[in-house]
């Protein structure tokens, strides 16, 4: 194994506890699994991940091993953050798998320079669960004069907790440290730490307050539990605090559980419910939560709803094609797209459902396109079943200029 | 504890080369007389028992690692000078958790192929500049926070020229016109 690997074919290693036993040949096959993630983005994280994992978290050893290069590459101001993001992707899968990881995780992020705020976010972190002691050991020392870094507070799994703890509903928070979680919450989301030569220089608290106020305005709006009907008076103000990314993502959870209660869409079906004009309003102001968005529509327009009439899930089903094009037109192409085709290739879809989506998109697109888009778009624009009814005679009908249009202007195969 | 006695103990807790993460299972049994015995058959144990051994320190409480600073420290730099690569590389690791509670990041001289990795794959990362996987909590923070993680963001490719604004511009037009009746009827009111 060691001369295969020496002669460089790690590509050749895919047994993993082969790659695992030999540390000179772990070390070549990670370097070969991360220089693909940096090639390939988030894509291929989507298609690589699993099996990355796999070997990474093949022992608590190969994990700290990887973790440690990894965090030395996360330094790097250049491009680190990239290297960031894998490992928190891996942090969340062997989470997922139920193994510790937790001392580890502190270990690295310089927690221990912070012995008490290291120990009440362990504490947390270790049992997935908020609890008002430790919180309020953060909260004070982030309420003082010479707070630690935020970098400390600003970890994905934590500041998930906060959000479901804030917006999951029946939010069980009790009354007397709501305040609490809210602050430290804001303070993650918008406190930035101004370094210089390696020390902090100052802290930068600006933002701090507006964004305190909108979480709480939202999250009070979100637990008092309205109907649609007694909400539309404060649409107004959701809007406003929507422009906090925070603010959405606490939304997209209250919103997520509302409308999946299985009697939600049977009690909204004369107008397009206003949690889903919330989801727009979302996509609309933060393209880093597209794919959350658009995660949630996916599961909502894959639902059965055997309990409504067919025409009027048919309409419901629009209703969540209309958000799907409105993310569309908001620059969240290729995962829309790729997300209708999936549709058509697995045939589990109605294709009338598919027709409109066609005809909605036709409706707001022009020229000029992406080859990457006119790739993907076009088999759904030449496919008679979907568009043969939508065609006329002469031509001058939408799909048949698009057709002229890319073949005109581009190589299409 | 016989050295002996130890030995078996931590083969029978440790000895299992399916579960690679169970290290962390003898925390509650070890005491100071034990890390001292263990101190004596640590050479004799197999190489994957020793890293677990190793890896055990990491779940001990903090009270505990400060406590018995001198015989970690003690086996760690056995570990240090093992014949087998993976047990130097995680005591070298984990040389500074008793007294620091971190990880020794300063590997190169430990190991030429760590060293390589490391130099390889930061090229690789110059190279691909246009590559961005955000990090998880940029979706929480606002823009002054996000620049100071990942830097301005580039502008999103444009796939298309958009003709006109879909239906969900209309619906959000009437529903805040509706918002705006609704609210002035409650003041009025």
């Amino acid at each position: 194994i060691k001369l295969i690997s020496d002669a460089g074919y790690q590509g050749e290693i895919t047994s993993v506890s082969t790659a695992c036993h030999q540390i000179e040949v772990f070390s070549r096959v990670l370097r070969t699994s991360i220089s693909s993630f940096l090639e390939g983005g988030e894509e291929a994280i989507e298609k690589n991940l699993q099996e990355f994992t796999k070997m990474v978290c093949h022992g608590e050893h190969t994990y700290l091993y990887s973790q440690v290069l990894m965090h030395i590459l996360a330094q790097e101001p250049k491009g680190g953050f990239n290297i960031k993001r894998l490992c928190q992707e891996l942090q969340k899968c062997a989470n997922e798998k139920g193994l510790e990881i937790t001392p580890i995780t502190m270990a690295l992020s310089g927690a221990a320079a912070y012995p008490r705020a290291c120990q009440a976010l362990s504490s947390m972190l270790s049992r997935q669960a908020l609890n008002p002691a430790d919180i309020t050991v953060l909260y004070k020392m982030y309420s003082e004069a010479d707070p630690p870094p935020v970098d400390l507070i600003r970890v994905p799994s934590f500041l998930n907790l906060l959000i479901d703890t804030l917006f999951r509903p029946p939010s069980r928070v009790n009354p007397d440290h709501k305040s609490k979680y809210m602050y430290l919450l804001a303070y993650a989301a918008s406190v930035v730490d101004i370094l210089k030569k390696g020390g902090r220089k100052s802290v930068n608290k600006e933002e701090l307050k507006p964004t305190i106020q909108a979480l709480e305005k939202t999250q009070s709006l979100c637990t008092e539990n309205k109907a649609s009907s007694e909400l539309i008076a404060d649409v107004g103000t959701l809007f406003q605090c929507l422009k906090f990314p925070v603010v959405s993502m606490g939304v997209l959870k209250w919103v997520d559980h509302t409308v999946s209660e299985p009697s939600y869409f049977k009690l909204n079906t004369d107008h397009t419910p206003i949690h889903l004009v919330l989801v727009d309003e979302i996509a609309t102001n933060h393209i880093l939560l597209h794919q959350k968005a658009l995660d949630l529509l996916i599961r909502l327009f894959e639902g059965s709803y055997e309990e409504l009439d067919v025409l009027v899930r048919l309409e419901l089903k629009k209703k969540l094609l209309d958000r799907m094009v409105h993310l569309f037109s908001g620059g969240c192409v290729i995962p829309v797209v790729s997300y209708i085709r999936k549709c058509q290739d697995t045939q589990d879809t109605d294709i009338s459902l598919i027709r409109y989506f066609v005809t909605e998109v036709l409706d707001v697109i022009a020229p000029p396109y992406t080859s990457d888009f006119i790739h993907l778009f076009l088999p759904l624009i030449e496919n008679k079943d979907i568009t043969g009814s939508i065609k006329s005679e002469d031509g001058t009908d939408p799909v048949s200029e698009f057709i002229v249009h890319c073949k005109t202007n581009y190589i299409v195969n | 504890m016989a050295a002996g006695d130890t030995a078996l103990w931590l083969h029978n807790k440790l000895g299992s080369t399916d579960d690679l993460w169970s290290g962390r299972t003898i925390c509650s049994q070890l005491s100071q007389e034990r890390l001292q015995s263990i101190q004596e058959c640590f050479h004799t144990l197999q190489p994957h028992v020793k890293v677990k051994l190793l890896l055990a320190f990491l779940h001990m409480p903090r009270r505990n690692t400060e406590q018995w600073k001198a015989d970690l420290e003690e086996i760690l730099s056995m570990a240090e000078n093992d014949s087998d690569p993976w047990v130097t590389m995680v005591a070298e690791m984990l040389r500074m958790y008793p007294s620091t509670g971190t990880v020794n990041l300063d590997l190169d001289e430990v190991s030429g192929t760590f060293a390589d990795v490391i130099t390889d794959l930061k090229k690789m990362m110059k190279k691909s500049l246009e590559t961005r996987m955000l990090p998880l909590e940029c979706q929480f923070v606002n823009r002054s926070a996000l620049n100071s993680i990942a830097g301005h963001s580039a502008q999103p490719i444009k796939h298309f020229t958009l003709k006109r604004k879909p239906k969900s511009a209309t619906l959000k037009r009437e529903l805040l016109q509706k918002s705006n009746e609704v609210s002035n009827n409650r003041k009025n009111n």
